[in-house]
């Protein structure tokens, strides 16, 4: 395991996998993590589809532009509607607990040397019909599990003089 | 007539879906997706005319310039940009050489 910052800023997005075969338990532990983030009034709107047929990949990847490289596995990380319903204008909020939810996902699988690449370019009906999703779940981003090939190198970030503002903007 | 799983284990047909796919995503997608989605399905292309023994070697380091630069598109615009200008200026190349 590594420390937390290390972690977050040595993850990258993985697009080139080589062969091998995510332990289970590892597989568990990165799931685990998702289901420790925060959540909106703690709704906790995510399902999980965990894919790791090769064939089951390989069509989804028919329908996934922004899905680069053979990953071992993938996950699906959906909005469960009924967990959002007669909360007010939630929708945004459920988005963004599943972006919380993937970012821990991300963060544990680097620290089990595993690559991941977030992937929100995928036809979302294609992949619910592929799935089996039910009508009142909707699938928001997948994230691809893997032994990278390489570590990209780190792109720029903007720094933080021009992105953080004191007291007032 | 083929069956179905051989059929979706065809590569001009995975290119096919790629295409399709491709054109509904880029309604809603940054714009400059659509270059993107539009080099690497020009990348699988090139894989299958690969297959198919119909490549030469400047087509092929095409592939590999495209394979190399595509992701740019993530982390700078500008020389994703230059990139697909290069591609072009090859393809002139191969083109003019004929």
């Amino acid at each position: 395991m590594v420390d937390v910052l290390e972690a977050i800023k040595g993850r990258r997005s993985v697009r080139e996998f080589r062969d091998g075969r995510i332990p289970d338990d590892h597989l568990m532990t990165v799931l685990e993590a998702a289901i420790w983030a925060p959540s909106g009034s703690n709704a906790q709107p995510w399902e999980f589809v965990v894919v790791r047929s090769r064939d089951t990949i390989e069509k989804i990847k028919l329908f996934s532009p922004g899905l680069f490289g053979d990953p071992d596995a993938l996950v699906v990380l959906c909005v469960n509607k009924e967990r959002v319903k007669g909360r007010g204008p939630k929708e945004l909020v459920a988005v963004m607990d599943i972006a919380m939810a993937a970012q821990n996902m991300m963060l544990a699988a680097y620290s089990l040397g595993i690559g991941s690449c977030p992937i929100a370019s995928f036809n979302k009906t294609a992949v619910k019909e592929l799935l089996n999703i039910p009508e009142h779940v909707d699938p928001i981003l997948m994230v691809s599990l893997g032994y990278p090939e390489k570590w990209p190198e780190p792109p720029r970030r903007r720094p933080l003089e021009e992105v953080v503002h004191h007291e007032k903007y | 007539m083929r069956n179905i799983k051989d059929l979706i284990q065809d590569e001009h047909f995975k290119l096919l879906t790629f295409l399709i796919t491709s054109a509904r995503g880029c309604v809603d997608e940054p714009h400059l997706y659509g270059p993107l989605r539009l080099v690497d399905a020009a990348s699988k292309l090139i894989k299958i005319m690969k297959q198919e023994g119909k490549t030469v070697d400047e087509l092929d380091r095409i592939l590999a310039m495209i394979e190399e630069k595509k992701h740019l598109v993530m982390y700078d615009e500008k020389e994703f940009i230059k990139f697909l200008d290069e591609l072009v200026a090859e393809l002139v190349k191969i083109v003019k050489s004929a």
